[in-house]
């Protein structure tokens, strides 16, 4: 179970994520939703430290044990990291490298500096990483570089690279942003058929109202760093979404849930 | 399947080895040449060492005569001509300044010709590369030579040299710069009813120009480096008096020069550094219009 207790990050003037306290059981797939700026990303990017907390706390309990994540540091950083996956919304792969060794890179922290220097990976984990991109549809392309691929296969690798981290936790910062509908969709399926056969705890970051209520177990919504709301995805009313992505200068104008949303159905 | 690495039997292992043999192994081709690189370079490079004689009494005695010559630089001499060395390192840096200045101008036209995606005629494009390629092929010492034949010794032939060579070096780095240029604010020009001047204006100049000015800059290091040896071949600059004073078996006066070489080279290197740093990173926020040579101008000032 992960577990923030008045999680909060400033930079500088700006209060980015303000005191939120929250518990994510595990195997749950949690959607984020809220306006650019929200947060959303600082939150995410806080539980693998990619940015450090400015005050509270992030824990992770299972078997009776605690972590406290702010607190680690050199290889049991690195070891947390390993366990939480991230995936980004431009993929972030090695583009110059080919897409099995972009995969392999997930498996840097299980081996010792000197072989992963040499790209030297065992056979079970060639095979893994290939059974990882078969299931993700996408090992056909296992020997091209990652820049010969488009978007949406990216992305898949990139799932494939989180997958054989052998995550606890998988963090998706806007997966499916900068994908075509019928992309968004191939990988939305695939993040939630792996929360729901691997047990692994998904936490995604969604633009998109209808994308987190056809996904998603649990959604909170942000606004200016607050969460302000956290509920199964039918509670999110109308008025709710109105709240979360209006306010301020905006306030007049109509809100549809048709401004927020880019359906996935067909 | 459901992911655990530790549930892989060997049969699953093998099978994705049938199926993607090369994920597992090197193709022997790619074997070869790992093995070439491996241990044909280190033996290669031992060869040569060999027979450059690297590996016989005479080099390895050698650094006896170095140790002395080194202790004969200390304590530094030649105070008495500091005037003399002081007005040579103002003509080294004046050279480079100058040589630095005309090249990086004269390379802006010729780079723009040089450019697959500005000059759309290949054969013109490819003439200029290799005009450039010409120009740069042989050594500030070797264009000295021939511009000290043909003009005196003095100042003229050293800067004439770093004019040509700056010059085909800068066509090179300008028209790569330029060749590398993001093509959607070009795009967005032209679709916006920009004619090849207003492209080249708002699309090309204002991505590539901090690039090119770090370039100039960069040259301008490496001219006043240049400028410093120049002299050996009588084109002007502290090089003369450095050849002159080791040539005389004088090493504490040709020490004193070294240093205020070093000096003078560390200074320049450190100002176009922090020129460069601006140029690149400089402020985000545009005041009022955008013009770029002001802008830089206001740096400069600053």
């Amino acid at each position: 179970m992960l577990k923030f207790e008045a999680l909060t990050k400033e930079f500088g003037q700006l209060t980015a994520v303000d005191s939120i306290d929250l518990e994510v059981p595990k195997g749950q797939m949690l959607g984020v939703i809220g306006r650019s700026g929200a947060g959303k990303s600082t939150l995410l990017r806080m539980i693998n430290r990619l940015n450090d907390a400015t005050s509270g706390k992030i824990l992770y309990e299972e078997d009776g044990k605690v972590i406290d994540v702010n607190q680690l540091t050199g290889q049991e950083l690195r070891n947390w990291r390993a366990h939480c996956a991230m995936i980004f919304q431009q993929f972030n792969l090695v583009l110059r490298l080919n897409v099995i060794t972009n995969v392999l890179m997930g498996r840097i922290n299980y081996n010792s500096m000197l072989k992963t220097m040499i790209v030297m990976f065992s056979p079970a984990e060639r095979a893994f990483a290939i059974r990882a991109l078969d299931r993700l549809d996408v090992s056909a392309q296992a020997l091209q570089r990652a820049d010969t691929l488009s978007g949406g296969q990216q992305q898949r690798v990139a799932i494939a690279r989180a997958l054989v981290q052998e995550p606890k936790i998988l963090l998706a910062d806007e997966p499916i942003a900068s994908l075509d509908p019928r992309n968004a969709q191939i990988v939305m399926e695939a993040l939630r058929t792996i929360n729901q056969e691997d047990g692994i705890t998904v936490i995604c970051n969604l633009h998109t109202l209808d994308t987190a209520k056809k996904y998603c177990d649990r959604v909170i919504g942000m606004k200016l760093g607050k969460m302000i709301f956290d509920g199964h995805p039918s509670e999110l009313t109308d008025e709710m979404a109105r709240d979360i992505y209006m306010g301020g200068d905006e306030e007049d104008e109509e809100f549809s849930a048709a401004i927020t949303s880019t359906s996935l159905e067909n | 399947m459901s992911g655990k690495l530790a549930d892989l039997t060997p049969e699953m292992i093998a099978a994705e080895r049938e199926r993607f043999p090369r994920v597992f192994s090197m193709t022997m081709k790619a074997r070869a040449t790992h093995f070439v690189l491996w241990v044909g370079t280190p033996c290669l490079v031992l060869y040569c060492l060999d027979r450059f004689g690297f590996f016989s009494e005479k080099f390895w005695g050698s650094f006896g005569r170095l140790g002395i010559m080194f202790s004969q630089m200390f304590p530094p001499t030649g105070w008495e001509y500091m005037d003399e060395y002081t007005y040579a390192i103002g003509e080294t840096l004046s050279m480079a300044f100058i040589g630095s200045l005309v090249g990086g101008i004269i390379a802006l036209p010729f780079a723009f010709m040089a450019s697959k995606n500005m000059m759309p005629v290949r054969p013109v494009q490819f003439s200029f590369r290799r005009f450039a390629d010409v120009l740069r092929a042989s050594d500030y010492l070797i264009w000295g030579l021939i511009f000290v034949r043909a003009m005196g010794l003095g100042p003229i032939p050293g800067i004439m040299a770093i004019i040509v060579i700056d010059t085909g070096i800068l066509i090179t780095l300008y028209s790569e710069a330029i060749e590398n240029i993001d093509r959607k604010p070009i795009d967005g020009i032209k679709a916006s009813g920009g004619g090849r001047l207003e492209v080249i204006r708002f699309g090309v100049i204002p991505q590539v120009l901090p690039v090119l000015l770090s370039n100039a800059l960069y040259m301008f290091e490496s001219n006043t480096r240049a400028a410093t040896i120049l002299g050996i071949v009588g084109a002007g600059g502290i090089g003369f008096l450095l050849s002159d004073n080791i040539r005389a078996f004088e090493f504490s006066n040709a020490c004193t020069i070294i240093i205020m070489i070093i000096i003078v080279v560390y200074g320049i290197d450190y100002l176009s550094k922090r020129l460069r740093e601006r140029f690149i990173y400089g402020d985000r926020v545009s005041q009022g219009h955008d013009r770029p040579m002001e802008r830089v101008m206001a740096k400069m000032k600053d």
